[in-house]
């Protein structure tokens, strides 16, 4: 791959505690390690895995929500979100606050939610079910509005994390449409999968964490 | 005995009749599909001998011959398959294929004319026609061939097909691409047109474009015509590197508000539980010390509810705050936010919830007496330092509780001690004169006597005191942020460990 690093591992290490205490001494999993790689402008980034392999901490790490216990992550000045599905839903609250609230949490200015929510609206095909509590939705209706507003989200670098399965058959292909039209512009993505089909299909290049 | 052993024989017999052509050719097929070209070909001779008169069984075991490069047993058998089925235009295109990779390129062609002139309207024949030139380097040829088959059979996307694959197999990839977009024109739901497409715009170095048609195989031509024409910048919201101040203060207040909305929503009686709640308070209040007691003399009710009132709301807050951080660790995990977002909200929530309550104190004070002077104005400083001393010890508890969290279930006592530090039903003159210092040290007591010199007695705060309490208020709230901030990446971890 050719182009601009715009994000760095150099031999990323991940550790949590799983046990301890005042009188427990710590017991620690490795979650990550050794970790290095570049992800280049534009270059859409598969991260394979099974169950616990470390995908989503790799995720959290580029994102900069946690940093490592060893190496370095080296964000070379761009912005990086984790595109976030249902981020800080109520179901006491309507459609309409939960996209405000949801938008504002993944980095939106309020104004700038509240001017997109016709169309998160039509996208996520709710109607006048907008304004009902969130607890009155089924889960794929509240997956339908949790996808409609993160689905705006465009920072130099989106981290997906699974989000291509959600809702019912017709909503997931909708969903993959407006997905794969971000990933086909100028966007860098990493994304985790467990389908090595769609990773195959989309990524230009991909890691498999195996362990 | 013998009878049914003549009636077995009979039955053997009836087993041994051949299979239906159909089915026994099937075991030539399956050999053919899995590719073992030599297993095939000794099938296909088996076959022969009983199926002599099916097309398949030589002219697969031709196709069988030409991929082991056997072309001398493989131009036999389809020589034997023209004579024998002469209505069968394979015999020819199989015949012609051979011919052409066995380096007879002269008979090649001239099967492809015979069979032109025998299956005019068989579009393999006009394809293989042209194929059978190309591989003998008759570019042109090739090329005007396969233009009468785009004129022939305008319906069908092979002839399109066809000249998009001579440029990609001449490495012109560039024509090759363009070739395949006339041919994604003509029939957009083409899947091969766009995965071949696609190889040309690697070979070209265009990445994104190859991708582009590669998802364009399977979500259709609207769907990259869609991306060429929508703007997608128009639509995208690009989010901050980080939040400003302002962006922040929008979302911690928005939360707050959200969170009063639902937690009214939960109740038949919603926002009017904000007032029934703080009156059923006082009135508790009234009826056990003012009516039942009647103690502590004159305006003791008063001099009670205006220490108790802000004090409830420290406590509350304080209370709230604590467990916040580790309330949050799905969303903290999910979404880039500062940590102070959290203990913060919970400030910003019971503020909105305490509001009503001192509505509800100021008319308590109007029906006994104690109407506004000038010296009210001096509340909003107060109420301000109130909101900074509990901004910083909420934010304070909530950051310790996620590495110490047994501390959680002493925060309920911390605050009793406090409650009962802050001289809330006890008046200052009761505390030994040296005493007072220490007193005042404890900032929520330092507060409430400042409440009650305004609202009670109608004088001005003691401004001194004030202003170091502000001060440390805001020294405190500095401190906090800043720790925060380093501790900002640390909290996700800490709080699912």
């Amino acid at each position: 791959m050719s182009g601009d690093a715009i994000i760095s591992l150099r031999d990323v290490g991940v550790r949590y505690k799983r046990r301890g205490g005042l009188f427990v001494p710590s017991r620690y999993y490795q979650a990550l390690e050794g970790i290095t790689f570049d992800l280049y402008r534009g270059e859409t980034l598969g991260i394979v895995g099974r169950n616990g392999a470390g995908k989503s901490t790799l995720l959290r790490l580029i994102a900069g929500i946690i940093q490592p216990d060893s190496g370095q992550v080296i964000n070379h000045g761009v912005t990086v979100s984790l595109l976030a599905l249902q981020a800080g839903f109520d179901g006491e609250l309507s459609g309409i606050d939960n996209a405000v609230i949801s938008g504002m949490l993944l980095g939106y200015s309020r104004y700038q939610v509240e001017s997109h929510l016709d169309e998160i609206a039509a996208f996520a095909e709710l109607g006048d079910f907008m304004e009902e509590p969130v607890k009155t939705y089924s889960s794929g209706m509240r997956s339908r509005l949790g996808f409609a507003v993160a689905i705006h989200m465009s920072p130099d670098v989106l981290l997906l994390d699974e989000v291509l399965s959600v809702g019912d058959q017709s909503f997931r292909q909708k969903a993959e449409k407006a997905m794969m039209k971000k990933i086909c512009s100028d966007q860098s993505v990493v994304f985790v999968s467990h389908s090595d089909e769609q990773i195959n299909r989309i990524s230009d290049r991909k890691i498999c964490l195996d362990r | 005995m013998s009878k049914p052993q003549i009636a077995h024989s009979k039955r053997r017999s009836d087993q041994l009749q051949p299979l239906p052509a159909e089915r026994a050719l099937e075991w030539g097929w399956e050999a053919m599909h899995e590719g073992l070209w030599r297993e095939a070909v000794q099938r296909w001779a088996t076959l022969r001998l009983v199926y002599p008169d099916q097309g398949p069984v030589w002219i697969q075991a031709g196709v069988a011959h030409h991929q082991l490069d056997e072309y001398e047993c493989a131009a036999g058998l389809l020589e034997q398959a023209r004579l024998r089925f002469p209505d069968n235009p394979n015999g020819w295109i199989r015949g012609a294929l051979v011919a052409a990779d066995g380096g007879m390129t002269e008979s090649a062609v001239m099967l492809m004319e015979q069979a032109r002139y025998r299956f005019p309207n068989d579009i393999d024949v006009w394809l293989t026609s042209a194929e059978v030139l190309f591989r003998a380097g008759e570019r042109a040829r090739a090329e005007a061939l396969n233009a009468e088959v785009c004129r022939r059979f305008p319906k069908q996307a092979a002839g399109g097909c066809q000249y998009a694959e001579f440029a990609m197999r001449d490495h012109r990839w560039q024509e090759a691409l363009s070739r395949w977009t006339r041919v994604r024109a003509q029939f957009p739901e083409h899947r091969q047109a766009f995965l071949r497409a696609a190889e040309a715009a690697e070979r070209l170095g265009c990445a994104s474009e190859a991708k582009k048609l590669r998802m364009g195989a399977s979500f259709g031509a609207d769907w990259v015509k869609s991306l060429e024409q929508t703007d997608q910048r128009d639509t995208q919201i690009r989010p901050p590197v980080r939040r400003n101040l302002r962006a922040f203060a929008d979302l911690v207040v928005t939360k707050a508000r959200l969170n009063l909305k639902a937690e009214a929503n939960q109740n038949h009686l919603r926002y009017l539980w904000w007032i029934i709640d703080p009156l059923l308070y006082m009135a508790v209040f009234y009826l056990v010390f003012g009516l039942l007691l009647q103690r502590g003399g004159d305006n003791y009710v008063i001099y009670l509810l205006t220490g108790l009132v802000p004090f409830q709301w420290f406590a509350k807050t304080v209370q709230h705050a604590a467990a916040t951080i580790i309330q949050g660790r799905g969303l903290m995990n999910l979404v880039r936010v500062s940590p102070l977002f959290f203990p913060l909200v919970a400030v910003a929530q019971n503020t909105g919830k305490q509001i009503p309550v001192f509505i509800m104190l100021v008319v308590l004070l109007f029906a006994c007496g104690f109407y506004p002077t000038v010296h009210w104005l001096a509340l909003v400083p107060v109420v301000a330092i109130q909101l900074m001393l509990m901004a910083a010890i909420g934010c304070l508890t909530a950051m310790i509780i996620p590495f110490l969290r047994d501390l959680l279930n002493l925060v309920p006592t911390g605050l009793q001690f406090i409650l009962f530090c802050s001289g809330v039903f006890y008046t200052v003159d009761t505390i030994p004169e040296q005493w007072h210092s220490y007193f005042f040290a404890n900032p929520m007591a330092n507060l409430l006597h400042q409440y009650r010199l305004i609202l009670m007695e109608h004088q001005w705060p003691d401004w001194g005191m004030t202003c170091w309490l502000a001060l440390a208020c805001m020294a405190g709230l500095v401190l906090v942020a800043l720790v925060y901030r380093r501790l900002e990446s640390v909290f996700p971890r800490v709080v699912i460990e």
